[in-house]
């Protein structure tokens, strides 16, 4: 079964294995390997190898299992196109005396995938194979099995779309974390990306192999990476395309195409593998918690001097019954995308904004039917140093005096309480 | 002198009749719920309001609730207003009620009785002149209430001024829309900080002037029990409101001499 779209976009993975044409070569390429070695005096066949690995119970020394399931390779694709063992197991095509000693070198795959080993060469992976430091050493078959390894876009293919996150979790659950904690690639498990891909099978919905490639896999802050900073939108945007079409139309998207780094990507609001519906109560865009999220930049004075935007915005918008509201969790009274909108926010001053003075009255229309033009007759996110016209102002004086006359009020009625309460007390003890 | 008083200590008097005590309940419960209904939004960090409100829908019905008390406090106003302007008694309460200089007087009289201040310095000599001339500024008697003392007085105008305060700029919170067709939307910002402070005000006078005058006050520690049965006795009358026992008093002499005649 080949399933359309899969892997379509992504150019790291190799186009081999699935054609049919594909196919047809390396089968003749195997053929003619085999006829041309078979001419060397001290070549190895198949049964030779079997001879001892056909043996059910072969263990080496340490009990590793050293049994070749002839019947499970012959169903793979490099079964049917008639590769013979020393064909991968290069380094025993000249060895005569056997047992051979152990281990062997890593089958050789460059010999026929030299793409995909060129790119891996390049990855991560073999970045840290190199390093050596985790005591771990990652090689082809890590992902893709040894002898029945089958095409990507099989369904029992260890990288097939649906089972990709289980293979690549073998390590990153556990053995290999992120540095930004353990959980924190064990929360693809729980985001509406795996949901889709594993309870709906829809394989197009993103993998670990969608958006970090295959065998080029970078770090993330290798500037390279797909899921860089530089290329997190592209590489998002190749699903959604429509929401990046709109983010780039926005104010961030503007800066972003500026190179300006502190400006938001798409993982910035959404999380990144722990990414879910903004209808569901735990993702960091639902209704009643999205302003947090808005607020990790837009109440930072440092940020909000070097690009000039107003702070406060949180705590200004707490206040008002909207955010009040959303803070006891209810869902109905306005978020700062409910005016600002979201992927495609605009500054106030751009006649497109929902917040432009004049879509105002449209914009508060979408739950205050009727709304007038007064709407925008005043200040929103009002924090009073900020504001510049005085009349918008008037409610901050409002504040001021009422607190200055709580404050008298209370003070006169607990000195005459507190005047009156001692006198009794003192008359009390003096007649009583 | 006569053998019987024309008023005995255990002479019952209505100080509050069954009308003015339900008027007293609804305010208190309406009042309640509106605070407790209200305040969450003034203090959304207050732990206890957010374990009071857990949920959104709760905080749905919490707007539901403060509207229905809403509703009620401005039934239990307009009831009051009918009863005032239409019963003898409502009309005669209202007299009483009203403001008179006297109500200065006696609470700087009552402070400066309390304080001893005066007294003090007149021992010492200190303005004896100015005492001598103007007794009223020593402060030697505790003031002589009538039916209303300043203190009721205080409260009932204050809670009226609160009450149309209240009523007015909730009307335009619950009708956004409305009062955003009549005001600019920085009118209605004044609205809703004059609803939030009115209703603190209101909270801490109640809580403190209110709840010290009828409860804590020595005189009636632990409770005033008029709200409940409406009743004070003629020794009550005779200490906390002499003026108005007084007049009482003189009204029986006059029917005794008119019976005597």
């Amino acid at each position: 079964m080949v399933y359309p779209g899969v892997h379509k976009e992504n150019p790291a993975v190799e186009k081999i294995n699935r054609t049919t044409t594909g196919r047809i070569l390396l089968a003749f390429l195997s053929a003619a390997l085999s006829v041309f070695l078979g001419a060397a005096p001290a070549a190895q066949s198949d049964e030779d190898c079997l001879a001892c690995h056909g043996d059910k119970d072969l263990k080496s020394e340490t009990g590793k299992r050293l049994f070749v399931d002839q019947a499970e390779f012959q169903v793979t694709i490099h079964g049917q196109g008639g590769l013979s063992c020393v064909d991968c197991h290069a380094d025993l095509r000249k060895v005569a005396d056997f047992p051979h000693n152990s281990p062997l070198k890593p089958a050789a795959c460059k010999d026929c995938h030299e793409a995909a080993v060129q790119q891996f060469a390049r990855s991560i992976h073999q970045a840290a194979n190199e390093r050596g430091t985790s005591g771990i050493s990652i090689g082809c078959k890590d992902c893709h099995g040894t002898h029945a390894i089958k095409p990507s876009d099989d369904f029992d293919s260890s990288t097939f779309a649906i089972n990709l996150p289980a293979t690549c979790e073998k390590c990153h659950l556990e053995k290999v974390p992120s540095k930004k904690g353990a959980g924190f690639i064990g929360g693809y498990n729980l985001s509406a990306h795996f949901k889709a891909l594993e309870k709906s099978g829809l394989t197009m919905s993103a993998n670990c192999g969608h958006c970090h490639g295959a065998h080029d896999i970078k770090g993330v802050g290798d500037p390279l990476s797909s899921v860089s900073r530089k290329n997190i939108i592209k590489t998002c945007g190749t699903c959604h395309v429509g929401i990046q079409r709109g983010y780039l139309e926005g104010v961030h998207g503007i800066d972003y195409v500026k190179g300006i780094k502190d400006v938001p990507v798409c993982t910035d609001c959404h999380s990144e593998h722990n990414i879910i519906s903004p209808e569901d109560i735990n993702s960091t865009v639902y209704a009643t918690k999205v302003a947090q999220v808005c607020a990790n930049c837009h109440d930072d004075m440092a940020l909000s001097r070097q690009y000039g935007f107003l702070t406060s915005r949180l705590r200004t918008y707490n206040e008002s019954f909207h955010g009040t509201a959303a803070r006891f969790g209810e869902t109905r009274v306005a978020n700062c995308a409910s005016c600002h909108g979201f992927h495609d926010i605009r500054a106030s001053s751009d006649p497109k904004s929902s917040i432009f003075k004049a879509n105002l009255p449209a914009t508060c229309g979408q739950c205050h039917p009727g709304a007038s033009r007064h709407f925008a007759e005043g200040l929103i996110h009002s924090a009073p140093d900020q504001v510049q016209t005085a009349k918008y102002g008037t409610a901050h004086v409002v504040k001021e005096v009422y607190i200055f006359i709580i404050a008298a009020i209370i003070a006169v009625m607990v000195v005459f309480i507190a005047a009156d309460f001692l006198r009794r007390v003192l008359r009390k003890e003096k007649h009583g | 002198m006569d053998s019987a008083p024309l008023i005995r200590d255990e002479e019952i008097f209505l100080r509050m009749n069954l009308a003015e005590r339900v008027q007293h309940w609804v305010l208190i419960s309406s009042f309640l719920l509106l605070i407790l209904t209200g305040l969450p939004l003034f203090f959304y960090d207050v732990r206890f309001f957010q374990l009071l409100l857990p949920s959104g829908q709760s905080f749905y019905v919490r707007g539901i609730v403060h509207r229905i008390a809403a509703v009620v406090m401005i039934a239990n106003v307009i009831a009051h207003l009918l009863y005032t302007a239409l019963t003898r008694r409502g009309r005669d309460n209202f007299k009483e009620m009203l403001p008179r200089w006297q109500d200065v007087k006696d609470a700087v009289g009552l402070f400066g009785y309390n304080i001893g201040l005066s007294r003090f310095l007149n021992k010492r000599g200190i303005g004896a002149k100015f005492f001598k001339r103007h007794p009223y500024w020593l402060f030697e008697r505790h003031p002589l209430y009538g039916r209303y003392n300043f203190v009721e007085k205080f409260e009932y105008w204050a809670l009226g001024w609160g009450t149309f305060v209240m009523i007015f700029s909730g009307f335009f919170m619950w009708n956004v829309e409305l009062s955003l067709r009549f005001f600019p939307l920085w009118v209605h910002d004044i609205f809703i900080i004059v609803h939030g402070y009115e209703a603190i005000l209101a909270f801490l006078a109640v809580i403190i002037w209110h709840m010290y005058n009828v409860h804590l006050n020595p005189e009636v520690f632990p409770m005033s029990k008029v709200w409940l049965n409406g009743k004070i006795s003629g020794k009550e009358l005779r200490l906390l409101h002499p003026l108005e026992y007084e007049k009482i008093l003189e009204e029986r002499r006059k029917i005794l001499s008119a019976e005597a005649l």
